[in-house]
């Protein structure tokens, strides 16, 4: 059965690290899955460079897509982007949000 | 599957005026309790009523309790749906949350709908003094202690993050026990999967296709039997999604009569959950509808992240690949449901395939006609609607088929 879509993860490097933040999720270390949902998703985007090479609107609609809840994504110009913690407590509803939106992207991507 | 309204109660300014006729609102809202009491005789299932605020134009309806009190006192069957209530306790205390709720279910004969969200637009936030990196936070927690105070007696009180009381008894009680059926408004499928972990129903705004529909209803499931730790006392495993309905003898009295409305929901709506542009939104100046017609179609989708994209064809009507955007493109288009009521039939079995639990229709919108929309719902609700309505049993028995085994008190009208 599949509650998540961890197992489309083609990387294993990638899937393994999401399928621990699951497992956090499950044992209620939001932290943790925040801080493994903002690790995959820096290196979706250095290993796809193109997402972000255009400039522009689809440039920064990458950086702002990923979620503002406590944490978000910045990217000064010429730089790789960077996470910024606003907070280090998460709420559930947060690390669901920030986990599921971390996996959609490595799927979509075909990472 | 099941069938409702969804009012934002959208009032465009007319053309060559800044500002509305006097009787304009008062006559959006009276029109809008027809409509809602023809639904009820016609068999539609839900009106789902939204909270926003300041958002001219794009949604008048501020104060969803009021007008679901008026509905009630107008309608026999169908319930009656917050599409949400904002939950972070700078917009609504909880405990006023609690007693609005638990009166309208009381004064409603036990009809009511919980809808829950926390909303998105710089207005909205800014006016209330919301973070926007908090509203989430500040929706779970506020959530979680309404439904508390609608169930527990008393209320032992509560010192949280983002407000506390001491411990009260908070009355009335709703007449749905333990509490009426909770949902949570969804763009995103990442929001879907929280309402499935939380066992709330998924309102779903992110206009899905049916395959989207599918897959997103198979994961749902499967987490509610899994991975579910309700918010509540009572889940309501549930999955709605938005669509436009105008429903004509041709299609091309349809499109006429119904596509207007639908671009212009997308646009005002993208205007104001666009940063560049609902934050500099000037209050009481602003005239979104004179926007949106001098703005050649072919740009209307510009402001949301693609440049030169209009709501027609072309070589750039590429959907865009963010899901919010994405849905605001959607929600421009012609859609499944606007049509003939065969045309439509045809779009509602692919859903109805994929097991949804209810489509909610968009049909008072832009700045479509009172007496088409009324002519629309009468067309959907005697030709297209009882067929469905017929095979719900069949529904019904699937979805118990995929909670079995869940041991969690449910409380849902699906």
């Amino acid at each position: 059965m599949a509650t998540t879509n961890v197992e489309k993860i083609q990387d294993e490097k990638l899937r393994e690290t999401m399928a621990t933040a699951h497992k956090a999720l499950k044992e209620g270390d939001f932290l943790g899955v925040v801080q493994r949902a903002g690790d995959v998703y820096l290196e979706l985007l250095k290993r796809k460079p193109e997402l972000l090479a255009e400039g522009g609107i689809p440039a920064r609609m990458r950086i702002m897509m990923f979620p503002r809840l406590g944490a978000h994504l910045e990217r000064e110009e010429d730089k790789p982007p960077t996470v910024v913690w606003d907070r280090e407590t998460f709420g559930f509803s947060e690390a669901v949000t920030y986990f599921e939106f971390a996996v959609d992207q490595l799927v979509a991507e075909g990472l | 599957m099941k069938f409702g309204l969804f009012y934002e109660h959208q009032l465009p300014k007319p053309y060559d005026s800044d500002q509305w006729d006097p009787d304009a609102e008062h006559k959006l809202l009276k029109n809008a309790l027809d409509q809602v009491e023809l639904a009820d005789q016609l068999g539609f299932d839900y009106i789902f009523e939204v909270e926003h605020h300041f958002l001219e134009e794009y949604a008048h309806s501020s104060a969803p309790e009021i007008f679901l009190a008026a509905a009630s006192q107008r309608t026999k069957n169908i319930r009656l749906g917050h599409g949400i209530a904002l939950m972070p306790p700078r917009y609504n205390h909880p405990a006023r949350v609690a007693e609005r709720i638990s009166t309208l279910d009381l004064l409603s004969d036990g009809r009511v709908e919980f809808g829950t969200g926390e909303s998105a637009s710089e207005m909205e936030l800014g006016g209330f003094g919301v973070p926007r990196e908090e509203k989430k936070l500040q929706w779970e927690e506020a959530t979680r202690q309404c439904i508390r105070m609608m169930t527990e007696t008393p209320y032992p009180g509560y010192e949280g993050a983002y407000f506390g009381m001491p411990e009260r008894n908070v009355i009335p009680k709703p007449l749905q026990k333990p509490h009426p059926p909770l949902w949570v408004a969804s763009s995103r499928r990442e929001t879907t999967m929280v309402a499935a972990r939380l066992g709330m129903g998924s309102l779903g705004f992110a206009f899905e296709k049916p395959e989207e529909a599918a897959e997103r209803v198979k994961q749902y499931f499967e987490i509610v039997r899994e991975e579910c730790t309700p918010i509540g006392v009572a889940i309501n495993p549930a999955l709605a999604v938005l669509s436009s309905l105008m429903c004509c003898d041709s299609d091309e009295e349809a499109m006429a009569k119904g596509v207007e409305g639908t671009q212009f929901f997308s646009y005002s709506l993208a205007y104001y959950y666009n940063p560049f542009t609902g934050a500099k939104h000037q209050p009481g100046k602003g005239h979104i509808y004179r926007k949106f017609k001098d703005t050649p179609e072919e740009e209307r989708m510009g402001m949301f992240g693609g440049r030169g994209r209009g709501f027609g064809g072309g070589d750039d009507n590429k959907e865009p690949e963010d899901e919010v955007q994405r849905a605001l493109w959607r929600a421009a288009q012609r859609g499944g449901c606007i049509g003939t009521p065969d045309f439509i039939r045809e779009t509602l079995l692919k859903y109805e395939a994929a097991h949804l639990d209810t489509m909610i229709f968009v049909s008072q919108s832009g700045n479509r006609k009172h007496e088409d929309v009324m002519e629309s719902l009468e067309m959907f609700g005697k030709q297209v609607l009882p067929e469905f309505k017929e095979r719900h049993k069949e529904h019904q028995k699937w979805r118990d088929g995929q909670l079995a085994g869940v041991d969690f008190e449910i409380n849902s009208s699906i």
